[in-house]
């Protein structure tokens, strides 16, 4: 390398990027390439026997619309990874024709026209009898179209450990200022802290943040999905109560500023936090782990501050994806899976980790004998999405994924600023991606 | 005399010292690894943290030979590492030696645009190759994996081998040509021979490489005929819940076969690096 003269740098700069970049001109030429088949992307589910039911039916359906066993792709795709994956396989013009996608996700790719309408298939879910969830559709439905077909519920219960309280002779707190006092009562540390919130620069921060901003009448925008509202005195009130929480009650794990999305089910699965406010992977684990645990595990509504108590639920849906080239095979396969007999078959195996859309479905016993389901069906009707009072636009998406909502709570906490000046650094960086996305 | 004894001994003690940081900073992720494999859920996710399993149990291990296709995914790793391995050697040798050793127009712009090449990071690379290997139709196989691999092996290797064999007296190469040998006759019978330590170098790089790499695994293979390791691993974290267990136990056995192969080729390895180190 050494003698290299600037011109020589360059020019071989300029023959390696041509060549490694080449390959751009060829986008969107593979898909009309792929013989007739049937490609799903599976995101593994808690009990192998859903995964076991989900794959049966998709070479059920690849039957009965005449394709053969060679003709179905059913690829296990995990969580964390999926996107990149699909980044390139959308670039290359070559996505699966049906993947699961979490709610925010649903919007992205609907606001870069890479799914197919699936209106008409929501249209006809609605007309089951009793209906569907319409919480569920906040997520799907993008320009007035749904654009995803809503597979689940997502609740976010307060999982509580039920013999600490009845160890302490309290009952479950109504509201946080009891969830406090009672918090007291119960815990011990450093084994043993009350309340596993999670505080690191993750998503569950985010959504464990505004669920307890909310009973205080915080939210982070308006319905309207323009106006931000972070700094508001509302927000700045329950920003105090988690402060007061972790510094002053001590309710809070310290370490708990440094988790990633897994520290509060870990804090609980080890019973090192007696309240995690989690989706019922947790309960989920404890069925195939932890069977004592789970039985003395009560999956609760969130206490209520001033405002009231309002439970987040989040959606995920099936979304078909428009650049695959058998869009007749993509909606039939959706329209199958949601048939009300499949589609309770794979819910109910699930062991309560998804929560049907069909309201009707909640009918059954396996809904209404287990005690740990009971309040289910309310969260489900009020459940609210973590962009409340907005919807889970490609805006609210990138603030969950940038993490500003914890970056604040941690200026609170660690940098030891004012609620409301933290708040106003957050608003501030919130308005500027909402304007950009506004912009287009 | 006394003081300078004194200071190497000083300074005998310091490297010692680092030495025995550094040994624990690498095997202490490997123990722990093992150790967790060992234990049971209760104990990974109990409040006290434990150096030695209190109960140890195999039964990660049976989980994750019985109920995943664990075996699969090694197969799947050693069939694309070791294809790409050979394949990088042989591709390497025969474009080092053209480049080492011929004269032909373009020559210095090959061997800088190598460098090159093998400096665009993965993650600008991976859409485009996956485009080309969905236009190849090569997703989801074996050879698409091992093309993609041999992208960044052949530069190194080429790189590497070409000035190894720069430091191979041309003297020898020219007896073995008047004595009847061809080209390719010299390369085998001559070079190769007095470049075991770099061929090892260059082995045992593409073999890890290709074992470890995950990015482009990750895009290019969906289904479990084809995954290798890597990718295998992360289907142990579902959602947020990780299952430590059977992961840690997948990442010791993913661990051992990189491991037992620098072991045995631990002497030419060294060696070649160290000549790689001041050739070129």
């Amino acid at each position: 390398m050494a003698g290299m003269t600037r011109r020589q740098v360059l020019k071989s700069a300029g023959v390696a990027a041509a060549v490694t970049t080449s390959p751009w001109w060829r986008v969107g030429k593979s898909a009309a390439q792929r013989a007739k088949k049937l490609v799903f992307w599976h995101l593994p589910n808690f009990t192998p026997l859903a995964d076991e039911l989900q794959k049966q039916q998709v070479y059920e359906f690849a039957k009965q619309a005449g394709l053969k066993e060679a003709d179905v792709e059913y690829a296990v795709v995990a969580g964390e990874q999926a996107q990149q994956k699909l980044a390139a396989a959308i670039e290359a013009g070559n996505p699966p024709d049906v993947m699961r996608l979490y709610e925010s996700n649903v919007q992205f790719y609907a606001s870069g026209g890479h799914l197919l309408d699936v209106n008409d298939l929501v249209d006809k879910m609605r007309r089951e009898p009793k209906g569907i969830f319409e919480s569920a559709l906040s997520s799907v439905i993008y320009k007035g179209r749904a654009m995803g077909v809503p597979l689940a519920v997502n609740p976010w219960p307060v999982h509580a450990r039920l013999d600490l309280l009845e160890q302490a002779k309290v009952e479950y707190p109504k509201t946080w200022d009891e969830f406090i006092e009672t918090s007291k009562k119960i815990q011990s540390p450093p084994r043993l802290f009350a309340f596993g919130m999670c505080l690191g620069l993750v998503e569950d921060t985010t959504d464990n943040v505004m669920n307890l901003l909310w009973c205080y009448g915080g939210k982070m925008v308006e319905a309207d999905n323009k106006t931000v509202v972070m700094n508001s005195p509302e927000n700045a009130a329950g920003v105090k109560v988690i402060e007061a929480m972790f510094k002053t009650h001590k309710i809070i794990p310290p370490g708990a500023i440094s988790w990633d999305n897994s520290g509060n089910n870990k804090a609980y699965q080890s019973k090192q936090a007696a309240f995690v406010m989690n989706p019922t992977s947790i309960y989920a684990y404890l069925d195939g782990n932890d069977k004592d645990l789970q039985k003395v595990t009560g999956l609760m509504p969130v206490p209520a501050g001033p405002k009231g108590a309002i439970n987040q639920i989040d959606t995920w849906a099936y979304g078909a994806f428009k650049k695959a080239p058998y869009p007749e095979l993509a909606k039939g396969l959706l329209e199958y899976f949601m048939q009300p007999a499949h589609y309770d078959k794979i819910i109910q195996s699930t062991g309560g980790r998804w929560v049907p859309v069909y309201k009707r479905l909640f009918d059954s016993p396996f809904w209404k004998e287990k005690p740990a389901f009971k309040h289910f069906i309310k969260m489900a009707e009020t459940g609210v999405p973590v962009s409340y009072a907005g919807s889970p636009t490609p805006a609210a998406g990138e603030v969950l994924n940038t993490h500003l909502i914890p970056k604040m709570i941690q200026r609170v906490l660690v940098d030891n600023w004012e609620a409301a000046r933290a708040l106003d650094e957050c608003h501030k960086r919130i308005v500027e991606v909402y304007a950009r996305y506004a912009r287009g | 005399m006394r003081s300078v004894s004194g200071t190497r001994r000083l300074l005998r003690w310091i490297g010692n010292g680092l030495l025995v940081v550094l040994l624990v900073w690498t095997l202490v992720p490997f123990y722990w690894m093992v150790a967790t494999s060992l234990k049971k859920d209760k104990e990974i996710y109990g409040f006290e943290a434990t150096l030695v399993p209190r109960q140890p149990t195999l039964a990660n291990y049976t989980r994750l030979f019985a109920a995943t296709p664990f075996t699969k995914y090694v197969r799947n790793s050693t069939i694309i590492a070791c294809s790409t391995t050979i394949l990088s050697l042989v591709f390497g040798c025969l474009g080092a030696y053209a480049l080492a050793r011929l004269r032909f127009p373009g020559r210095n712009l090959i061997a800088r645009g190598l460098v090159f090449t093998y400096l665009v990071p993965p993650a600008l690379l991976f859409i485009p190759l996956f485009t080309v290997i969905s236009t190849l139709r090569l997703v989801d196989t074996h050879q698409g994996l091992i093309l993609t691999y041999l992208s960044f092996s052949v530069p190194f290797c080429t790189w590497l081998l070409m000035g190894y064999f720069r430091s191979v007296p041309l003297e020898l190469e020219e007896a073995a040509l008047v004595d009847g040998c061809t080209r390719l006759g010299s390369l085998v019978r001559v070079i190769l021979p007095m470049s075991l330590p770099a061929l090892a170098v260059v082995a045992f790089f593409s073999f890890t490489q290709s074992w470890n790499e995950f990015l482009y695994a990750n895009v290019f293979v969906n289904s479990v005929e084809v995954r290798t390791i890597t990718t295998g691993l992360t289907l142990f974290v579902v959602e947020d819940v990780f299952f430590w267990g059977p992961m840690m136990g997948a990442s010791f056995l993913s661990a051992l076969p990189p491991l037992v192969l620098y072991l045995i080729f631990q002497r030419w390895v060294v060696k070649g690096l160290t000549l790689g180190a001041v050739k070129g």
